[in-house]
């Protein structure tokens, strides 16, 4: 399979719209992102395009045909995998916001998501495997006693050394708790592994020395459920006392999942100690703590899995709408019966028109709670121990925000890449186009990390009363006071009225919820969760593209008529206007549906979905 | 061994060039730019020097403050220090040279590699002057044996080879038909052509360093160079748009057009 062509595209005039919507000049500069600036911000971005362009972009279609192939026990990657590996490293692109202390370069979450952004959005299957290796390597760093972060961290974040996660066993999905891997303590301190692990992305690969596994195991006698499981560090070839690999550590690769998208990423079954010779290193000191160090990656992971939505939906947006541009058929829609007019491009047809749009208007807005979230981030270690109240503030909304970025970032990604196809009609549908591949490799956003339902049950059943419901209380006030502040604005003062009703359509779903959990009509909880994360989501893209219009208008007005950064602050004000008037009032339309107390699917007897037996 | 590179600022080819209405040049208003593609070469290549040989690589642009941008992207690939002759307007090729050669006699390089010309005006004569101003050996088109996935391109071997006695350099150059070898004194002028390497990526470390690089800024007159053009350009205009294409009945009828009418044959 021979290595193809770049068809990654990004909008970097959005990307850096965005860091600006959010402050990033006002965080940059000041305590532990003082080496950065504007400027650093736009030359690392810069260069990340062109490296997602040149680099990971032509793999990206051979790496699905190719997919992985599981050859004597090992993974083989598809063909320029390992070259883009050195290239990634070399180029240090992946430790852009890792801690000095770890050879990184301390940048600001905001900055770090876009970068994300790139290399996910030109390759997301590539891209998983340094990002695991890297959220794991953090895990590590934060939650590793002094010795696992000094002999691993380091050689896992230069990519000398890969990264797992593995949480997942064949009865444990989304029940993790009910994992049966097993950990008995030895003599020496370490632990005896053993059980499967499946669904493991990068659980093999060929592109490192070895592969340092975060293996969530139960230790003998330890409660049922998550409370009784324990994180340990399992390689894959045992590490000598002097970091050299060693022997292999009775990890082995039972197969290689046949998917649907993400082909080049290779998801493993690992079997662990089948010959009683697996050991590994507990993370920390203290049994038990399994899941609470595993949330450290895990939220990470989860806005990283929204990131990788809006990156395929970005593309996926711009190559359609070039598409657009490019293909002739029929007529003006004012003349569609006469055959004498022109034959037009089909961006000249509303309902084209009306699907590009909606894929603009939602990717920005994505990007836009993406950039928020990670601001929100920045803004914490910024006043931790200065300031507890604000910290607390910015934690809480970075806690409030996870499942909606991973929720509707993924969603929306897959139903937007589907719309794609729609814009190209039968080309769409054919490998020679790119937007087939990326509506495959999006399904898998809205599974992995936590299902949709599971992030919306995190939302409404913790997220919405955490700290008796503050931080919820909080983002609904920074809502009105946007709406206060701007309502009389001449041209978009309407659509940010909607944002009141809204509003307060969501929180009557929530005092709803409340009441329903306390109650009889308990099913009415998880029946209408996924909707009040959908509601909750697209009154924060409302907000926050309105935001985003008000800003580029007034940077709109400060240019002289004719200036080529014009139609950029226009598109920045359609999308809001879009979005307000399409999108909005869906939030009270959903209310109305939830508020009708419809139990139906779980009144309907088993026997009633079907008549086929089994 | 110290080497002096040039990094010119140029439109970036990806972003859409219009021409104005009156002639006088391209609209500059949404560009992007770039640091000229074979000047890139030319830093990759004293980069891979000076790391073979040890030494520093200067680097010298010429323009508005607008070309701290390539300044900086070279400085974020790995050069030692950077020189801004600061000028507002148009130069011709020759007081380019002459504003070289001055800032070759202020920092004394070893070797001045630059590229064989720049992307924009295509000229391809600024190295042959420099070398020319002064006296020194002149390579121009420098390319290599090796292919660009070769493994000495993928450990960043030099293409440019310093001889035994390291006084002098060993030049692929690139020529109608094949390679050529030479074999120049030092110092001397290079030119580079595209296959000589390819360029690395400015690195995440090496973009945070070049922040505290130093630019030294000079001026032309500080130079005490007379800029004033002696060519100029008075009319710029975009190339014809082809024509739509037209169907010919049968092959007999497309011989009879190719003949007559295109006088292909
Ligand atoms: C390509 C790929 C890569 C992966 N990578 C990794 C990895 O690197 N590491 C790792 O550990 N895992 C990984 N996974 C596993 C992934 O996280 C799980 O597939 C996911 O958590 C869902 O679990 P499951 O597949 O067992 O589905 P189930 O848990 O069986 O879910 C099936 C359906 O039931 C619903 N459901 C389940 N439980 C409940 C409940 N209590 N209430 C309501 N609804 C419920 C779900 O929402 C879903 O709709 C990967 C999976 C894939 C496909």
């Amino acid at each position: 399979m021979s290595v193809g062509i770049n068809r990654y595209q990004a909008d970097l005039k959005d990307l850096s719209f965005v860091l600006e919507q959010f402050g990033f000049s006002g965080i940059a500069g000041q305590g532990p992102f003082a080496g950065w600036g504007p400027d650093e911000a736009q030359a690392v971005l810069k260069e990340t395009y062109r490296f997602a362009r040149e680099v990971l972009g032509p793999l990206n279609a051979s790496g699905d045909r190719e997919g992985c192939k599981l050859v004597d026990g090992q993974v083989v990657t598809p063909k320029g995998f390992k070259d883009a590996w050195t290239k990634l490293y070399e180029a240090g692109f992946k430790s852009v916001s890792v801690s000095p202390d770890h050879g990184g370069q301390g940048a600001p979450q905001m900055l770090y998501v876009l970068v994300e952004e790139l290399l996910s959005g030109a390759n997301p299957a590539f891209n998983m495997y340094p990002g695991l290796s890297w959220g794991a390597a953090e895990l590590i760093a934060e939650c590793g006693t002094e010795a696992q972060r000094k002999r691993y961290t380091e050689k896992m974040l230069n990519g000398t050394w890969g990264g797992t996660m593995c949480l997942t066993e064949p009865h444990a999905g989304s029940d993790v708790g009910s994992a049966k891997s097993k950990a008995i303590k030895q003599a020496d301190g370490t632990y005896a592994i053993s059980g499967t692990k499946i669904f493991i992305s990068g659980g093999d690969h060929d592109l490192a020395k070895n592969i340092i596994h975060l293996v969530l195991a139960r230790v003998e006698n330890a409660p049922a459920g998550t409370k009784g499981l324990s994180l340990f560090i399992v390689p894959k070839l045992k590490v000598n006392a002097d970091g050299s690999e060693g022997a292999p550590n009775d990890v082995s690769v039972a197969s290689i999942e046949h998917k649907m998208g993400i082909n080049g990423s290779a998801t493993c079954v690992l079997n662990f100690g089948e010959n009683g010779n697996c050991r590994g290193e507990l993370v920390g000191t203290v049994e038990n703590l399994g899941m609470s160090h595993m949330f450290k990656m895990m939220n990470g992971a989860r806005i990283a899995v929204g990131l990788q939505g809006l990156a395929t939906a970005s593309t996926a947006y711009l190559n359609a709408l070039s598409y657009a541009k490019d293909r002739k058929q029929g007529a003006n829609f004012k003349f569609f019966k006469d055959p004498s007019k022109p034959r037009v491009a089909i961006l000249e047809h509303p309902d084209v028109r009306r699907m590009l749009l909606e894929m603009k208007a939602v990717v920005e807005g994505t990007r836009a709670l993406v950039v928020k979230l990670a601001a929100h981030r920045d803004q914490v270690l910024l006043y931790q121990g200065k300031d507890d109240e604000k910290a607390a503030y910015h934690q809480g909304q970075v806690d409030l925000l996870t499942p909606l970025v991973k929720a509707y970032g993924s969603e929306e990604s897959f139903r937007l890449c589907a719309q794609a196809i729609q814009v190209y009609g039968g080309a769409g549908f054919l490998k020679d186009w790119p937007v087939e591949q990326y509506t495959r490799d999006a399904k898998i956003y809205s599974i992995y990390e936590g299902t949709t339902h599971i992030q919306s049950m995190d939302l409404v059943g913790r997220k919405l009363g955490q700290n008796g419901g503050a931080n919820f209380q909080a983002f609904m006030s920074d809502v009105s006071a946007f709406v206060e502040k701007h309502r009389a604005h001449p041209t978009l003062g309407k659509a940010i009225e909607s944002l009141g009703t809204a509003s307060e359509a969501l929180m009557q779903v929530a005092m709803a919820m409340l009441g329903w959990s306390q109650s009889d009509k308990v099913a009415l909880v998880p029946l209408n969760a996924n909707r009040t994360l959908m509601m909750f989501s697209q009154l924060a893209v409302g907000w926050l593209l309105l935001d985003a219009a008000v800003k580029a208008g007034e940077k709109a007005a400060a240019l002289p008529k004719g200036h080529a950064d014009l139609p950029f602050y226009e598109g920045k004000q359609a999308s809001a206007l879009w979005y307000a008037r399409n999108v909005v009032p869906q939030v009270e339309s959903a209310s109305k549906l939830a508020l009708a107390e419809d139990e139906s699917p779980v009144q309907i007897s088993d026997a009633a979905f079907a008549s086929v037996d089994a | 061994m110290k080497i002096l590179v040039t990094a010119k600022r140029v439109e970036d080819p990806e972003s859409k060039i219009k021409v104005k209405p009156d002639g006088s040049g391209i609209v500059p208003e949404g560009l992007k730019y770039k640091i000229n593609p074979f000047d890139e070469i030319a830093v990759e290549e004293a980069l891979r020097l000076s790391a073979a040989h040890t030494g520093d690589v200067v680097v010298v642009s010429i323009g508005t403050k607008d070309v701290h941008e390539q300044l900086r992207h070279a400085l974020a690939m790995g050069a030692t220090k950077a020189v801004w002759v600061n000028h507002t307007g148009a130069l011709d090729q020759l007081a380019i040279a002459r504003l070289l050669q001055k800032v070759v006699e202020k920092e004394k390089p070893d070797l001045v590699i630059l590229g064989k010309q720049s992307i924009d005006d295509d000229q391809n004569q600024v190295g042959q002057y420099l070398a020319e101003f002064l006296g020194w050996s002149q390579a121009t088109f420098a390319s290599k044996v090796e292919a660009l996935d070769s493994d000495a391109e993928k450990n960043k071997q030099p293409g440019l080879k310093l001889t035994a006695d390291k006084k002098g350099l060993t030049v692929v150059r690139e020529v109608d038909g094949g390679l050529s070898t030479l074999e120049c004194s030092l110092p001397a002028v290079v030119t580079t052509d595209l296959r000589l390497n390819q360029p690395r990526y400015a690195s995440l470390p090496g973009i945070m360093k070049a922040k505290s690089k130093p630019i030294e800024e000079l001026t032309p007159a500080a130079l005490a160079v007379d800029v004033a053009p002696k060519l100029t350009v008075t009319k710029l205009s975009s190339p014809p748009a082809r024509k739509a294409g037209i169907k010919v009945a049968d092959v007999p009828a497309l011989v009879e057009k190719l003949k007559n009418e295109a006088k292909a044959f």
